[in-house]
């Protein structure tokens, strides 16, 4: 958000104080571009000698950088004595700025806090109007060295005796977190030791194995991993002490032994039966009662239709054919005998519940039953069965209920393999501090060795010899995609736009270009092969848009700069990043002339199409 | 102070403040309403109601109307937050308080002193001297605020190299910074006195001093252990690392790591850095994997002094903070004025 203070108040209370020239952090480009643009058609202009003193400073500097001559932004410069500075910008406009900064020509520059490391700018005043930054999507407080690295441009050496932050509030800015910044104590920083493959092919070019392991042992994210590991060796030192008094006791490892015998011994809790309230009986009785049964009620024989459990109470419930033909529901406790026969039927799931067929069939069956039919013998199951039988297979298997320190074992138990349990923790991330990186190493080893880089005697093979000169991003992609011939009889400006497309990691939207046919197919293998890389190496963004920006660059020599930057909706110093580090990226497949002359001649013809006006004025 | 006090005073506090209050001393003291409250306050132990009636003094009000008056709203928008001024400010306050202070600061006094040195003989400071001697037998890592002279200690490290013979290679982060740096020297230098290395340019890369950025020298370093190199490494005396922060960053700090674990053994290392939280642990990195040890120079006094001020919207300005000068690690205090704006201007933003 931008400060709620208007740009030309801002400037003008500045100027009334004395307090120009000032650096005013936004948060966006736009932001920038905005609050220099309001200055425009106003009444805040310098004075004329001011703005003479600029205008011979820029010609001056245009005729080491053409590229600045017929900025459209010089008139606003020149007449209001303020600037915008972001990534937007071309670098050669941006060291125009900063130079004029140095001689203290501008009131005022509005940058963005992104590149606040990239500002290499003093003034007399930084002007702070918010407390979070974008980053990736997302907004994060400022950290404070953030917050000093800002503040830390105010005050010039030798040009002021005091500098001056001034913060003005915008929407959502938190005063708080200023005030740390500003007074408190900046963050420690941490290692960000990250493996790569080029890493690992250049390592194991010049170094053997072990030397490596020595090599990656003196990296500064060891350094601060041992200081963990001291930290865990200390709490390891203090578990050791604490089961000083579990130590062995009739056998060598008890804790292990009574662990084993607990569990057998709580062998039954692991089935747990279900709970009900009924009787042993007629838990004995339940399987017994199934439909078409026949059993004795106390008014007579019965057959049984269904069982089931009452909604409410969870009783068992059969519904039965009395004798006299009528079907009713009744507890399954009620049954007095269950008798040795079971009718054959079919079940249906509605009142009442069988056939009506089958219904009259069992009338019948049921007049004329004999007196006593044979009953069927209900044993009710003991509840200790099988507690005697355990106990003797407890006494068999296991010295511990005879043990002498059977109580001791019994007691201390619990503590000691919590204790246990913890000191193999801490023994278990001990050994994973020490050994991370290293097996970090191995992982990136082993895909390289998959892929043919390597032999398994960490060896670089003949194609690891070239691959290791790829020290970019996406270095396998690159590498595998000249293995398998992608790039054989590419013509320039195709290499340089699918590099292009590779290079560009950054998602603000742009305008379609419009791709050639052959660009367009070489980009679909190119997408192909990123995919089944993405296991080992994410996949990068592969835009089309950019790849046709690169293309046309290349591919057109007389394609001016300021058309080109027209025909997109990128910012200008987004374009000259993109083709700045598209260019390292085939700088880099043009170190690989020894093996691939054909492919590294592409890629310096193409450097050397892409080598004009602005991009040829910087080193 | 006796109980009568204590409930006229708590009676005339808004609830916002009578919940500060009860925060820690009242279990579920957000149930209550404010007669409730007052109880609950009037019945705690005597000592627990010292403790209250301190913070009570302690309690940082917007102005006195808003404290005779409990009808005024603490925050017309219901949706919005609440002031993170009073929320955590001063919660915070009492261990930023220490003792009587001195009244704020007035403007005007904070203002004085506006204007230019008259030019005078750059005189290097004490710690710039030292880092430059240092390096004479130890690796370097000056960790000061950004500004306070860090390229000075570079060049008077490379001049030093330069005539003992040796090469010295600068190397930043940004291909930007580089740039600048180069036309820096190359004035200061003569320009066949320096070389730089981007990913597709050698230029002059047999001068004395090279500027590249890191990633190229590490690059170079990965070409030296194998082998194959156009660089007279062998006569490398020094490094150069400007913003040696950048170790940090997620994805090119390993680039730094790397830099200085393969960098020769022969070569001193100079790293430049803004001030970090834990440069200490750096140099101690250093000792340990290199064979000469590693001096740290560090302070956190800037050269220029730096103050604080608080623009509003409206175009007041006024001192940001009750003190005049902007100093680390002494904690701080806002100025009572700053105060009572940015509430205003938290409570009404878009007036």
């Amino acid at each position: 958000m931008p400060p709620a203070i208007h740009p030309i108040d801002l400037v003008d209370i500045l100027r009334r104080h004395h307090l120009t020239p000032a650096i005013v952090f936004l948060t966006s480009r736009r932001g920038c571009d905005e609050a220099i643009d309001a200055f425009i058609n106003t009444s805040a202009s310098v004075p004329a000698s001011h703005s003479e003193a600029i205008r011979t400073f820029l010609e001056q500097f245009a005729k080491d950088f053409p590229s600045i001559a017929n900025h459209p932004l010089i008139p606003v410069v020149q007449d209001y004595g303020v600037a915008a500075h972001h990534a937007g910008h071309l670098p050669s406009w941006k060291m125009a700025i900063e130079e004029l900064m140095r001689q203290g020509l501008l009131d005022a520059v509005f940058a963005t806090t992104t590149l606040a490391a990239g500002v290499d700018f003093p003034a007399r005043t930084v002007v702070i109007s918010q407390s979070s930054v974008r980053k990736s999507q997302d907004f994060c407080d400022l950290t404070v060295s953030e917050i000093q690295q800002l503040a830390g441009r105010g005050g010039r050496r030798g040009k002021d005796f005091v500098g001056f932050v001034v913060v003005t509030p915008s929407p959502f800015i938190d005063l708080d977190i200023l005030g740390k910044g500003l007074t408190g104590q900046p963050e420690s920083i941490d290692s960000q030791f990250v493996i790569s493959y080029p890493m690992v092919l250049n390592l194991l070019r010049a170094h053997s194995v072990d030397q490596i392991e020595g090599l990656l042992a003196k990296s500064f994210a060891q350094f601060q991993l041992n200081q963990r590991v001291a930290v865990h060796q200390e709490r390891l030192d203090d578990l050791h002490e604490q089961l000083q008094p579990y130590g062995p006791r009739e056998c060598a490892d008890w804790v292990a032994q009574w662990k084993v015998f607990d569990l057998a011994r709580r062998r039954k809790a692991h089935r747990r039966p279900i709970v009900t309230n009924d009787s042993p009986y007629l838990t004995a009785c339940l399987p017994f009662l199934t439909p078409g049964r026949l059993i004795g009620l106390a008014k007579g024989p019965a057959i049984i239709l269904r069982q089931y459990r009452s909604r409410g109470t969870g009783t068992p419930m059969l519904s039965v054919l009395h004798g006299k033909g009528t079907v009713g529901e009744c507890q399954a406790q009620r049954v007095v005998h269950v008798y040795d026969h079971v009718y054959d039927f079919h079940p249906t799931r509605t009142v009442p519940w069988c056939p009506p067929s089958t219904l009259h069939q069992f009338k019948q069956a049921l007049a004329q039953l004999p007196a006593h039919p044979p009953t069927v013998p209900i044993f009710e199951a003991n509840q200790e069965a099988d507690d005697p039988l355990l106990a003797e297979v407890l006494t068999e298997e296991f010295s511990c209920p005879s043990c002498p320190s059977y109580t001791a074992c019994k007691k201390d138990f619990s503590l000691a393999s919590r204790l246990r349990l913890k000191e193999q923790q801490v023994t278990k991330t001990i050994q994973a501090l020490r050994d991370g990186l290293w097996h970090r190493f191995q992982q990136k080893a082993d895909v390289l060795h998959k892929f043919g880089y390597i032999t398994a005697g960490f060896q670089l093979t003949p194609d690891g010899e070239w691959a290791r000169m790829i020290r970019i991003n996406h270095s396998l992609l690159i590498t595998e995609l000249i293995r398998m011939d992608a790039f054989s009889g590419i013509a320039p400006e195709m290499l340089a736009g699918v590099m292009a497309s590779i290079a560009h990691d950054d998602d603000r939207p742009s305008s379609y270009m419009r791709l050639t046919p052959g660009l367009s197919s070489v980009l679909g293998k190119v997408r192909q092969v990123a995919d089944s890389l993405r296991a080992y190496e994410p996949p990068p963004l592969l835009r089309s848009d950019v790849a046709a920006l690169a293309e046309q660059w290349i591919g057109q020599p007389q394609l001016s700069w300021a058309s080109l930057v027209k025909s997109t909706s990128m910012a200008e110093g987004d374009v000259y990043r993109l083709l700045a580090r598209t260019l390292e990226f085939l700088s880099q497949i043009h170190t690989l002339k020894g093996t691939h002359p054909g492919l590294a001649d592409t890629a310096h013809l193409a450097m050397g199409n892409m080598r004009r006006e602005v991009l040829a004025e910087l080193p | 102070m006796n109980d009568d006090d204590l409930n006229r005073q708590l009676q005339r506090l808004p609830m916002k403040y009578l919940h500060q209050l009860a925060k820690g001393r009242i279990s579920r003291h957000f149930r209550l309403g404010k007669r409730r409250l007052i109880e609950c306050m009037l019945g705690l132990p005597q000592e627990h109601k010292m403790a209250l009636a301190s913070s009570l003094a302690n309690l940082s009000l917007p102005s006195r109307e808003s404290v005779v008056s409990p009808a005024t709203p603490q925050s017309p928008s219901p949706g919005k937050s609440p002031s993170p001024f009073y929320s955590k400010a001063t919660a915070r306050k009492s261990h930023h308080t220490q003792g009587p202070s001195s009244p704020p600061i007035q403007l005007p006094e904070l203002l004085e002193g506006i204007g230019v040195p008259s030019p005078m003989p750059f005189v290097p400071d004490e710690w710039q001297r030292e880092a430059v001697e240092a390096l004479a037998h130890a690796d370097v890592i000056v960790s000061v605020p950004t500004g306070s002279g860090k390229t000075f200690v570079a060049i008077e490290a490379i001049k030093q190299a330069m005539a003992a013979n040796q090469t010295v290679i600068y190397t930043s982060p940004l291909k930007a910074l580089s740039n600048t740096k180069y036309m820096e020297f190359s004035q200061r230098f003569g320009p066949d006195q320096v070389g730089i290395l981007t990913g597709d340019r050698r230029d002059n890369i047999h001068a004395p001093l090279l500027i590249m950025t890191t990633e190229i020298l590490r690059n170079v370093l990965y070409d030296a252990a194998s082998g194959e190199i156009d660089l007279r490494l062998h006569t490398l005396g020094l490094v150069i690392l400007d913003e040696s922060q950048y170790l940090a960053d997620p994805e090119r700090g390993v680039v730094w790591e790397e830099t200085l674990i393969l960098c020769p053994s022969q070569t001193r290392l100079l790293l430049l850095s803004a001030s970090i939280g834990n440069p200490q642990e750096l140099a101690e990195w250093l000792t340990s994997i290199r064979e000469i040890p590693c001096r740290l120079i560090r302070h956190t006094k800037r050269s220029v002094p730096l103050r604080g001020l608080y623009l509003h919207p409206t175009g007041q300005l006024v001192p940001l903070f009750e003190a005049r000068d902007i100093q680390q690690k002494k904690g701080y205090r806002f100025h009572p004025e700053t105060k009572r704006l940015f509430n205003e201007y938290e409570i009404k933003p878009f007036r």
